[in-house]
């Protein structure tokens, strides 16, 4: 338990810059049944709580505003993986990244791969529906998870889904992966693994507009062939890495590269490579560069992963944004994010989700930019909504984009939403103030979040 | 909408009904009319580029496979049960058919789902893109539902563009248990990655003109050549032969007028077992997933064949005749979360009544 300021600093961030919150106590269990016993304590004292993994998340979910903060990054255990189904059931607090690794004397990995992956916790992708590039083949979070064990926040222990036949009735796993918090701690997760591909391909492709890369994409994906990966990244983005540590040998003078993997069995995955090299040159690559060992393919990607470290270069705060496209409007879409930015005078670099129209700006800025910066940003988002799109594809909603729910979602649904919160946590002390706007909440007149916590160290 | 608030302000309870190809499905309704939304039909977006479709619940699966086949493009749901039956009750009961342990949950390919709870309420989960995670997931909630937290009025779907080659082989399957069991984990292990992989039974074959015999359909789909090796591969593993690619669209509507359908699953690995339960009964129709560990027992006349499972086997009925049920049907389900849920969409219980289990108003 952690009270002092100076102990409890460290927690008062996540991955987004901009926000810091004050808990009132962190609390750090060691064990699940300490986890449930915090929690009962917590709503015996009708307390507000806040859970946190590793602190990565983009959209300031994991904040405690005078609330206690829940860290389950202690809870790191590999209960089991059972090779034979290919699933492994697994503490909240365990690495993403480290879970592939037990699992590779099996030849199997846990698909989603954020971009924090060698930080982030299971238990945060479950309540955030983490993606990342390979999510375009395999899926998100969501798709991954098959049983959860939760406690509710008023102490109830429950189990949700199987992984050992089809249960009837409500799709509750589905229901609380994704809910940032508000529903619960995961206590474990049962979780897919996927086989290892026996062959894996990396294409460079470089483009001299963003409009020819964005149509190649389309093209790609209306052949059949299904990518693993298929990210984009733009010139701002290019000069950034290659100036940086992580210099992958990007062309510095190109509009746009496509970073384009395939994987699967190795028969068969020549052909793939060829089609995608040929769409690729037809609409205007001036080259196509396929790795030749592994050593290239890590480089390659180590790029377009640490492309937001290196944009960390440029200024002082970097914003990662998140936001989703119909693919078919990403031409248009961004041609427009490059004139807000001309307008607002911000340095936006893009990467991003191309394949899944997953758009991804940044911009590297000083603290006396901010209001500019947010100006734009708001644009961008607004701008992406009227293509028909959404707020977020991975980030979530957390803190940072409350303010952009009623641009996709009517009053009705908000309300329905609330509803859906009231059903998990009817006190609404699990991470109060996220995720559904306060005022979307017709019957929310009292607000929780405002009470004092009225437990001592 | 209307409807629904006139139910609710009543308390009159509906059975939810499109093109009618379901109302046998669940547990027993109690309703005094039918809430028919087969008029709410029609394709509404369709972008073939951005491999997403928005129709309203009424529409036919048949309606989209032929606009999406146009575009060389597919809904990869395909369902067992009828091809008239309805995008809604698709994605209501949650519907899988064969290629389901792969890529066609309804789960898994919703991406938007917009309908009216029991309050009259109308809502809009998710959205018209692939990936969205803004707010809590009020589309994971209506899939599957059955209609009981709010009656399905349109959805957005994610689709698939056909891969260059599709082909489907027949393997000959044992009826020994060891031997089962050897091929099951061989093909699982194998350097193949099926679309599908389906069990049928020796009846099952027969209904869909395969053959006297037990087979294994297994689907491999992909660029030609890979899919010209991965047969190679299999013809290594097993004696099998190539059939007609309509042989699925067969299996899928091959199911019998009347009697039961229930479906027994645990996890993939007692597949052997849970598939030696079922064709321990002589001419049992049945047809197992090899990837999603479910077995599917068409019983025309009797449910007898459903004793030879496990107590821990899970079973969900897809449709029963009444008179072949206990007097009284299990209770829906009952723990705190499916509770709260249907108090909270639908608190006067008047959208189909009983299909998830016996329930009072």
């Amino acid at each position: 338990m952690l009270q002092k300021r100076a102990e409890t600093f460290v927690y008062t961030a996540d991955g987004l810059p901009g926000y810091r919150k004050q808990p009132s106590l962190v609390v750090i269990p060691g064990s699940r049944e300490e986890v449930v016993a915090v929690v009962r304590l917590l709503a015996a004292q009708n307390v507000p709580w806040v859970p946190r993994g590793a602190g990565t998340g983009l959209s300031g979910g994991a904040l405690a505003d005078n609330a206690v903060l829940l860290g389950l990054h202690r809870l790191r255990r590999i209960i089991d993986i059972d090779a034979e189904n290919q699933t492994a059931t697994v503490e909240p607090g365990v690495v993403n990244a480290l879970l592939s690794r037990a699992t590779a004397p099996f030849g199997l990995h846990y698909a989603p791969d954020p971009s924090s992956q060698a930080a982030c916790t299971i238990g945060g992708n479950v309540a955030e529906n983490a993606g990342g590039p390979h999510c375009l083949k395999y899926g998100v979070t969501l798709n991954h998870v098959l049983a959860l064990t939760v406690v509710l926040p008023d102490g109830t222990v429950t189990s949700l889904g199987s992984a050992d036949g089809e249960v009837a009735g409500y799709d509750l796993v589905g229901t609380f992966v994704g809910s940032e918090g508000c529903f619960g701690v995961a206590l474990d997760a049962t979780v897919r693994l996927t086989r290892n591909p026996e062959a894996v391909r990396t294409l460079l492709a470089d483009f001299m507009s963003i409009d020819a890369a964005a149509q190649a994409v389309s093209a790609i994906v209306a052949t059949g062939i299904v990518p693993a990966a298929l990210e984009m990244m733009d010139r701002a983005t290019i000069v950034a890495v290659e100036a940086s540590i992580y210099a992958a040998g990007y062309p510095v003078d190109a509009a746009a590269v496509l970073l384009i993997e395939v994987d699967g069995l190795a028969v068969g995955i020549e052909p793939d490579v060829a089609t995608i090299n040929e769409i690729c040159l037809q609409h205007g690559a001036r080259m196509v560069r396929v790795a030749r060992d592994d050593a290239e393919r890590a480089r390659l990607w180590q790029g377009r992963k640490k492309a937001f470290g290196a944009m960390g270069r440029i200024a002082p705060h970097l914003f990662v944004q998140d936001a989703v496209v119909p693919r078919t409007k990403l031409p248009a879409v961004m041609a427009e994010i490059g004139r807000i930015a001309e307008v607002y005078g911000v340095n936006v670099c893009n990467v991003f989700h191309a394949g899944d129209g997953n758009l991804h700006p940044c911009v590297a800025y000083s603290s006396e930019e901010a209001p500019r910066v947010h100006e734009a940003m708001r644009l961008i988002m607004k701008l992406c909504v009227d293509a028909g799109g959404s707020v977020t594809g991975e980030h979530g909603i957390g803190l940072d984009k409350l303010e952009y729910m009623p641009l996709i979602f009517p009053d009705d649904t908000l309300a329905a939403m609330c509803k859906l919160r009231d059903v998990f946590d009817p006190d609404r002390r699990a991470n109060p103030g996220k995720v559904v706007p306060m005022r979307s909440c017709r019957e929310w007149s009292g607000l929780p979040a405002t009470r004092q916590p009225a437990v001592t160290a | 909408m209307d409807a629904v608030r006139d139910a609710y302000a009543t308390a009159e309870p509906l059975r939810i009904g499109g093109r009618g190809t379901w109302l046998r499905a669940g547990h027993p309704v109690q309703a005094t009319r039918i809430l028919d939304v087969s008029g709410l039909s029609g394709i509404t977006e369709y972008v073939p580029g951005d491999l997403t479709l928005t129709a309203s619940a009424g529409t036919t699966l048949a309606e989209i496979a032929d606009a999406t086949a146009a575009h060389g493009q597919w809904l990869s749901i395909d369902p067992f049960g009828d091809p008239h039956g309805t995008l809604g009750a698709t994605l209501a009961t949650a519907s899988a058919g064969p290629v389901g342990g792969r890529v066609g949950l309804p789960r898994d390919v919703t991406v938007g789902v917009s309908y009216v709870s029991g309050t009259g309420d109308v809502i809009h989960g998710g959205g018209r893109v692939v990936k969205n995670v803004a707010g809590f997931d009020l589309v994971r909630l209506a899939v599957g539902a059955w209609g009981t937290l709010g009656v399905i009025t349109s959805a957005t779907v994610r689709l698939r563009a056909r891969p260059e080659a599709d082909q489907t082989f027949a393997l000959a399957l044992p009826s020994e248990r060891d031997a089962l069991g050897t091929l099951l984990s061989t093909i699982r292990a194998a350097s193949v990655e099926p679309l599908a992989a389906e069990l049928l039974s020796r009846t099952c074959a027969q209904r869909i003109g395969l053959g006297d015999r037990a087979v294994m359909l297994v689907r491999l789909a992909g660029n030609a050549i890979g899919v010209h090796h991965q047969a190679a591969t299999l013809a290594r593993l097993a004696v099998c032969e190539e059939v007609a690619p309509g042989t699925w669209i067969r299996l899928q509507q091959s199911d019998p007028e009347g009697g039961a359908v229930v479906r027994v699953s645990r996890r993939p690995s007692e597949l052997s077992r849970l598939w030696l339960a079922a064709t321990a009964t002589p001419g049992i129709d049945a047809h197992g997933s090899l990837y999603r560990g479910v077995v599917r027992l068409r019983l025309p006349s009797s449910i007898a064949p459903l004793r030879n499972f496990d107590a821990g086997d899970r079973q969900v009925v897809e449709t029963m005749p009444e008179e072949w049920r206990d007097r009284s049907a299990p209770p829906a389900p009952n723990d705190v979360l499916s509770r709260r849920l249907r108090d909270a969409f639908d608190p006067a219980r008047v959208l189909n009544r009983g299909i998830l289990g016996r329930e009072s108003a």
